[in-house]
């Protein structure tokens, strides 16, 4: 598959910021001003929501699809927000918006590339490429994060968030539109699964 | 709220946790964003435009427009309009049905013409304007027909319901057919109403009105008040003060029939009951009975208002009808000769019900 990526220039250098914003400062910023700009065609404030949300939806497709196709499905995700943008009534919606449209682009995937992935009967997958390679370290990362791609799918999604994209609790619930209870708890659930299956792995 | 670090990074650091972020945290997502495309810039079409986008909605919108045509062409077509003279109807209330058609436009009005049905429900109320010679109030339940409408009759069929008349035409000019009998106004207002199965009362308010089936005739002054029945006609008019005996007994003899005992049993209430305007009742019954009882009624009515000169016993009891024109107007009633006449003007030419 062709990276979308090796097909365009990087916009962010042309904003002339970094890739993506620490979202801890910004978990309770109202995007509504920013869509409602990027509506009417202003790309710096797409940019804006792109280093805004990018990490959540990476987290979700993490969460989802083969590590090596998760960076060039980002920027697919995105594509096809900006696309649709012009759609978006509720602009206070928009995490839970592009949320979907990550979650869909997910399934997408998986209904278009069935022979390139096998998932095992501990729901580990066996990647044609692992997209994490080369060092111990790497391959530790890859080992928990089959682990916690193992566990049921409530709990994968803001394990991810919280771990490898570093958002908080409250962030992960603002971004995605989820509500904070339902975070916690399956924070806290997922967790407790993720320790007993390593705990069993390391064993 | 509790430290809890893996929520919220608050309190002490779990280090198993500490140690899977720092690990997994090589994944973070830290790539730039692509140039992306001009965005869409959301054009606010109308919302006629925006239909337009749909494949269908051109068809859509053409079928709606020949809906839409249809529809004012059914609310603009050309009334029911009667042709030659008709009457204004009104509604007063509900939804009144002219010729089956509800009458709601130009403020709930509709002509009525000849031959023309006017039908109320049970919500229904209208009035209809006679033009010059008065005004017709419908009341919910009835259904009426326009029977002839010139210049020298009006003449309406009330098959049920209740209509209440006001006429200012000269006497004989508004006549009311019912399945029972019929009212010609003799210069009065009056209420007529007729049950589903054809049973009739009229009441008159003001002035005059006669009630006729064939040779039963009964003319009905303000205050009195006429029941009638099919196949018989009208009964004996008696004033709506009357005792209820009288009236019951009245009833019994004049419309119900019976044995000749039980007649002669009700018209001996009738004659003990009978005051002196009673005679009102006493003089309509005299051509009504045989006799027996027609002596007996003579000699009650003779005692409450004596017969006048030329009139007889014996005439009486042969049922002379000069005679009883001749007692008729010492009842303080008017002079019947207003009433024979207009009663020539309508029957047999104009087709009285028989």
């Amino acid at each position: 598959m062709a990276s979308i990526g090796d097909r365009v220039d990087v916009f962010a250098a042309s904003l002339g910021r970094g890739a993506v914003t620490n979202l801890s400062v910004l978990a309770t910023t109202d995007d509504s001003p920013l869509v409602s700009a990027a509506q009417a065609g202003d790309r710096v404030a797409f940019g804006r929501l792109y280093e805004q949300y990018a990490r959540m939806v990476h987290g979700i497709l993490m969460a989802r699809v083969p590590l090596s196709e998760v960076d060039d499905l980002v920027q697919e995700v995105f594509l096809v927000a900006l696309r649709r943008l012009s759609t978006l009534r509720d602009l206070a919606r928009f995490g839970a918006w592009l949320a979907a449209i990550a979650r869909n682009r997910a399934k997408d995937y998986h209904r278009r590339s069935v022979t390139t992935v096998e998932v095992t009967d501990d729901g580990s997958e066996t990647e044609t490429g692992s997209g994490v390679s080369g060092s111990a370290g790497n391959n530790e990362a890859a080992v928990i994060l089959a682990a916690i791609r193992s566990l049921p799918d409530a709990y994968r999604e803001p394990l991810i968030l919280r771990l490898v994209e570093g958002m908080t609790g409250p962030e992960i619930a603002a971004r995605t539109g989820l509500t904070p209870g339902s975070v916690r708890v399956n924070l806290h659930r997922g967790m407790q699964q993720l320790r007993e299956k390593l705990g069993r792995w390391r064993e | 709220m509790d430290k809890d670090y893996l929520w919220d990074r608050s309190g002490e650091a779990d280090p198993e946790i500490e140690k899977l972020e720092n690990v997994l945290g090589r994944l973070r997502y830290n790539r730039a964003a692509a140039v992306f495309p001009e965005i869409p810039v959301r054009v606010r079409k109308s919302i006629l435009a925006r239909l337009f986008q749909v494949p269908w909605a051109p068809a859509a919108a053409v079928a709606l427009l020949v809906i839409i045509i249809a529809a004012v062409g059914w609310l603009v077509r050309p009334k029911q309009v009667a042709l030659g003279p008709a009457w204004n109807v009104t509604k007063i209330a509900g939804t009144p049905r002219l010729e089956s058609k509800p009458i709601h436009a130009n403020g709930g009005t509709a002509k009525l013409g000849l031959g023309q049905t006017l039908e109320t429900d049970s919500q229904s109320r209208a009035n209809i304007q006679l033009d010059e010679i008065g005004t017709v109030e419908v009341e919910p339940g009835t259904r009426l027909r326009v029977v002839r409408m010139n210049s020298e009759l009006k003449r309406l069929a009330l098959e049920r319901g209740t209509i209440h008349a006001s006429i200012w035409a000269p006497p004989g000019q508004f006549v009311v057919d019912t399945p029972s009998a019929v009212a010609v106004d003799l210069g009065c207002a009056y209420t007529l109403h007729v049950d589903d199965s054809g049973d009739g009362l009229l009441r008159t308010t003001l002035g005059w009105v006669g009630f006729k089936l064939g040779n039963r005739e009964a003319f009905i002054p303000a205050g009195a008040a006429c029941r009638t029945k099919p196949k018989v006609g009208p009964g004996a008019p008696y004033f709506e003060d009357a005792s209820e005996s009288f009236r019951t007994a009245l009833f019994k003899l004049d419309l119900e029939g019976g044995s000749a005992k039980e007649r002669n049993a009700e018209l001996t209430t009738v004659l003990a009951h009978a005051r002196q305007h009673d005679a009102l009742t006493l003089w309509h019954l005299l051509p009504r009975v045989d006799q027996s009882q027609r002596s007996r009624i003579y000699d009650r009515l003779n005692a409450l208002v004596p017969a006048p000169e030329g009139v007889t016993r014996e005439g009486i009891l042969r049922g002379e009808s000069k005679m009883l024109d001749l007692w008729w107007n010492q009842l303080g009633l008017g002079d019947i000769s207003s009433w024979r006449h207009w009663e020539r003007s309508w029957s047999p030419e104009n087709g009285v019900a028989k």
